[in-house]
């Protein structure tokens, strides 16, 4: 006898060759869908052309049909076998397993599709990262550009204020000068932020690992400060631990670049009290040393609202700032992405008319000992004396040129002033000179070019240096410079202090 | 009235079940629900006034070379391939893949329909058909019923031959 639960999940058939039920053997699997006499096929329709196809004694398996009984579905597995005078077939009820079977299956299909559709997105995404990309680039270009095409005038409104206020007048025309100067100061601050910012934004930022001495770095920037700020209500202070380290790697134009963001903002929103940059070591290891740079001011402070969106860019401008401090609220922007770059960080803290306290925090790598030579070498570098020198002076805006003329005649050195490349080729194989300043973009022979053609020069020019002076300020360019034989770039716009010790250093 | 059993193999996912709901029951749903088994359906067709009873087999789609149970065409007048039109990895080795079917089958042609058209343009699907190694019978769309009743008008001319 065979129990009744495994009666359950099966049926035992025999019909003719055409599919007439002959009779039911054993179990009771959805018994009621099948009748005496009735063809199989209402039942199991797929059973219609292959039973008659059927090789006689051989048994035959069928996996994973599908049988409907009172609107059920039911997956089966049927044996057929085919003797001389009839067909068994035996059903087997197999749904739990196959319910486990079309789980997977599904999931299975699921995840292809899925993984297909993200493959797809992918694709689109690279497709328009390319895109973005090459804008982006265009962008930079056109910063580039437009930062080249304002340098050129800016340095003509620096360089002749700077002029105009050598000479003799009056006290109110002083003050003029005074302004203009400022303004083009602060026009090209915003310049270099907006170049700086899309150098950051288009990952072309690349930070130097040399040693650098971070507290000859605070120090002059706290120096720069007191000697540019007259506001004589406010003390500029400056402390150091003695934790911190003569030298560590690191980069010492951002960093300068970042403390000197945070030392000139603590300025513009502080009209009197005490501004200090303090530098403690807030942890170390073997290798690493985490500085934290404090800057503090007793200013205007913020709200805790305009706080929380300081380091979002152009935060200046929507709070109408801009008019009364300058600066495109850039800054803080930079100094965030900056610090990120050194996998650094910055937080503020402020309260409304008491002041405002930066905090960031840096991992320096620590120096061996031949490092720190270098950096010594490196400051001991010698300035000449440009007095007496022989100069020859490359450039075809007549503005710059007289610029350079009157800053390097007050120095007494010879100048020789010509107004293109081809004309500085044909000195340059006659006569002899101690340094040559040629701008880039010249007509006829550009300054790249000429600096290229050492080899038709009089034989003494072949060795004396050669200072780039140009708008062109991108890292790329710089590089480019040094590489075709530059000594040196002069960057537009200077002032004759930079543009005085530039030469001395190279002469 | 004659019948026969025809099957209709290919990758899973290309809509073999979604033809066979469009022709059966003029049906289309956008839910993709994976077949298990085998899922036989009958619909009568008029061939060259004959009528024919066809009953049709859906196989549970395969993967790469996985290959379908020989069982299952046993008794089989003809095979209807579908592939999908917007996925490439389902035409890529049809040739292969024809050839298991036959041998599998025994038959000797197979109609080859490749599905799912309303997701290319124009331009998209000639470069399918440029690509396809060998002659697709029938462009389809089971969404937007589309060539389907001629894709098993196709299926019932070599069912009967």
């Amino acid at each position: 006898m065979i129990p009744a639960k495994i009666e359950d999940v099966f049926i035992q058939i025999t019909t003719n060759f055409f599919g007439v039920i002959q009779n039911i053997i054993a179990g009771t699997f959805v018994k009621k869908e099948f009748k005496l006499q009735a063809s199989i096929y209402k039942a199991c329709p797929f059973l219609e052309g292959t039973l008659e196809a059927l090789e006689p004694h051989t048994p035959f398996l069928l996996e994973g049909m599908l049988i409907i009984s009172n609107s059920k579905e039911y997956n089966v597995d049927i044996e057929l076998f085919k003797n001389d005078d009839n067909i068994t077939v035996l059903i087997h009820n197999r749904t739990n397993v196959y319910k486990f079977v079309a789980q997977l299956n599904q999931h299975r299909n699921d995840i292809f599709f899925i993984k297909r559709e993200l493959a797809e997105k992918n694709t689109e995404l690279e497709k328009l990262r390319k895109i973005a990309d090459k804008a982006n680039e265009e962008k930079s270009r056109f910063l580039a550009m437009m930062s080249h095409e304002i340098r050129n005038p800016l340095n003509v409104i620096l360089g002749y204020s700077e002029m105009i206020s050598d000479e003799q007048i009056n006290e109110n025309v002083k003050e003029y000068t005074k302004h203009l100067s400022i303004s083009g100061g602060n026009l090209k601050v915003i310049v270099n932020d907006i170049l700086d910012l899309s150098r950051i934004e288009a990952g072309k930022l690349e930070l130097v690992n040399s040693p650098i001495n971070l507290k000859k770095i605070a120090e002059n920037c706290i120096q720069n400060y007191q000697f540019q700020n007259k506001n004589t209500a406010i003390k500029l202070v400056f402390e150091i631990s003695e934790k911190i380290p003569k030298t560590v790697l690191g980069d010492d134009v951002r960093i300068h670049q970042i403390l000197s963001n945070l030392v000139s903002n603590a300025l513009k929103f502080t009209t009197t009290g005490i501004i200090s940059l303090k530098l403690k070591c807030s942890s170390e290891d073997e290798k690493l040393m985490n500085i934290s740079f404090e800057i503090q001011d007793s200013g205007r402070g913020m709200t805790e609202s305009q706080a929380f969106r300081i380091f979002d860019e152009y935060q200046q401008n929507k709070k109408t700032d801009h008019s009364v401090f300058g600066g495109a609220g850039l800054g803080l922007s930079i100094v965030k992405r900056l610090l990120k770059a050194m996998n650094g960080n910055i937080s503020v803290k402020s309260e409304l008319d008491k002041g405002t306290i930066f905090k960031i925090e840096i991992p320096f790598l620590k120096v061996i000992s031949s490092e720190k030579i270098k950096i010594k070498k490196e400051e001991n570098f010698p300035k000449k004396i440009l007095k007496g020198t022989n100069i020859l002076v490359a450039d075809d805006d007549a503005l710059n040129q007289t610029i350079v003329a009157h800053i390097l005649k007050k120095e007494d050195v010879a100048v020789t002033l010509v107004k293109d490349g081809l004309e500085a080729l044909h000195v340059l194989k006659t006569r002899v000179f101690d340094l040559v300043l040629l701008d880039i973009h010249m007509p006829n022979i550009t300054g790249e070019q000429l600096v290229q053609q050492k080899d038709k020069f009089a034989k003494e020019n072949k060795e004396i240096p050669f200072l780039a002076l140009t708008a062109n300020t991108t890292p790329e360019d710089l590089d480019r410079y040094k590489e075709i034989g530059f000594v040196a770039v002069i960057s537009k716009p200077y002032t004759a202090a930079e543009f005085i010790e530039k030469i001395g250093l190279n002469l | 009235m004659i019948a026969k059993k025809v099957l209709l193999v290919g990758n899973f996912g290309v809509g073999k079940t979604s033809l066979i709901r469009r022709f059966v029951l003029n049906q289309f749903a956008e839910d993709y629900i994976s077949t298990i088994g085998v899922r036989v359906s009958a619909k009568v067709v008029q061939y060259e006034n004959t009528a024919i009873k066809l009953l049709i087999w859906d196989v549970a789609g395969t993967s790469g070379d996985e290959k379908i149970p020989k069982a299952y065409f046993l008794g089989a007048s003809a095979a209807m391939f579908v592939f999908d039109v917007s996925r490439i990895e389902t035409y890529l080795n049809i040739d292969h893949h024809l050839e298991s079917i036959k041998t599998l089958s025994g038959l000797q042609n197979i109609t080859i329909v490749g599905n799912k058209k309303d997701l290319l343009t124009q331009e998209e699907l000639q470069l399918v058909v440029e690509r396809v190694s060998v002659n697709i019978d029938l462009i389809t769309s089971a969404k937007e019923d589309e060539n389907v009743e001629n894709a098993f008008l196709e299926l019932a001319s070599q069912a009967i031959k």
